[in-house]
């Protein structure tokens, strides 16, 4: 078995919470923290650790603004991000074309 | 073993890229809404034999603008109270899907009435938009909780062989156009609606 394909995935997205964060994003122009946070139902402060660990690396960009006069956040992928995101899938589409019997 | 693993890893990534599609505002309001309005104008036409072509055009035209008014209006009352947009892209979504048969039947409905033709017409109008209903909501069905889709096609078939049996019986079927639209627009708009708060997906689902 050739461990280069898992040895190449992305530490950052590779992590499961980090990984439904990007996943959500992917399929969606935007989303706001909230329907992040319900979509996924995690706590306010694990969303917001794991997205500002995507945003440092550049993969995810945060907005703030304001809708009716409350604050409102929204997040989406960057192009670096989606593109990430697509080599990340490529590899894991590698490693089960690898191991499928043939 | 890491073959599973990297399968497993693609089946949630799939998922969770659909979920994030499909449209999580409440639908249970809205539907309950809309059933208890389609009700009330059934019962409005019953009472008040509204049978010409154009007091049906009218009276059920004037109660679909209304439910749409209403709906948006509950949708964006749920965003702000979500503090999420109330555009969102999975409402967007619905609102395209749902728009042209929207639009078509509502057209239709404007020429029927316009034109006010009498004799069994106002049925034929009743049965074209419960079809026209139907394929809007199949069309929905796709960014929202299943159960649209099978709602969907439950206007489509009952629609198609209704439609059938008028063409096969020489268009008497001896039904009331208002009790259609009563059964149609509000009884199963009141069914879904009280399932979704039964199964606890009136709110958010998904």
């Amino acid at each position: 078995m050739n461990p280069e394909p898992y040895l190449q995935l992305n530490r950052v997205i590779h992590e499961k919470g980090r990984l439904a964060i990007m996943s959500m994003l992917a399929a969606s122009p935007e989303l706001s923290f909230t329907e992040l946070r319900d979509a996924l139902a995690m706590t306010d402060g694990n969303l917001t650790t794991h997205i500002r660990a995507l945003q440092e690396t550049g993969y995810v960009s945060v907005a703030k603004s304001f809708q009716n006069r409350r604050p409102l956040t929204t997040c989406s992928l960057t192009t670096s991000g989606r593109n990430a995101f697509a080599e990340y899938i490529n590899l894991l589409e590698r490693i089960v074309q690898q191991n499928r019997p043939k | 073993m890491e073959s599973n693993w990297a399968a497993e890893n693609l089946q949630t990534i799939r998922t969770l890229m659909e979920r994030s599609a499909v449209y999580r505002r409440a639908l249970a309001p809205i539907m309950l809404f809309a059933g208890a309005l389609g009700v009330a104008a059934a019962a409005i036409g019953l009472w008040f034999h509204l049978d010409s072509m154009r007091a049906f055009g009218t009276l059920w035209l004037g109660t679909a603008v209304v439910v749409v008014a209403g709906a948006l209006l509950i949708t964006r009352r749920q965003a702000f109270k979500d503090q999420e947009p109330f555009w969102s892209p999975p409402t967007r979504r619905i609102a395209q899907a749902l728009l042209p048969p929207l639009i078509a039947g509502m057209c239709l409905g404007v020429v029927f009435t316009g034109v006010d033709l009498e004799g069994g017409f106002t049925v034929l109008l009743a049965l074209l938009w419960v079809l026209f209903y139907g394929c809007g909501l199949h069309a929905a069905g796709f960014f929202a909780p299943r159960g649209v889709k099978l709602l969907g096609w439950s206007f489509i078939a009952c629609a198609c062989v209704l439609l059938l049996a008028a063409a096969f019986r020489n268009s008497d079927l001896n039904l009331k156009a208002h009790w259609l639209m009563g059964f149609f627009f509000g009884g199963l708009h009141l069914a879904y609606g009280a399932y979704l708060y039964l199964t606890g997906t009136g709110k958010n689902a998904t």
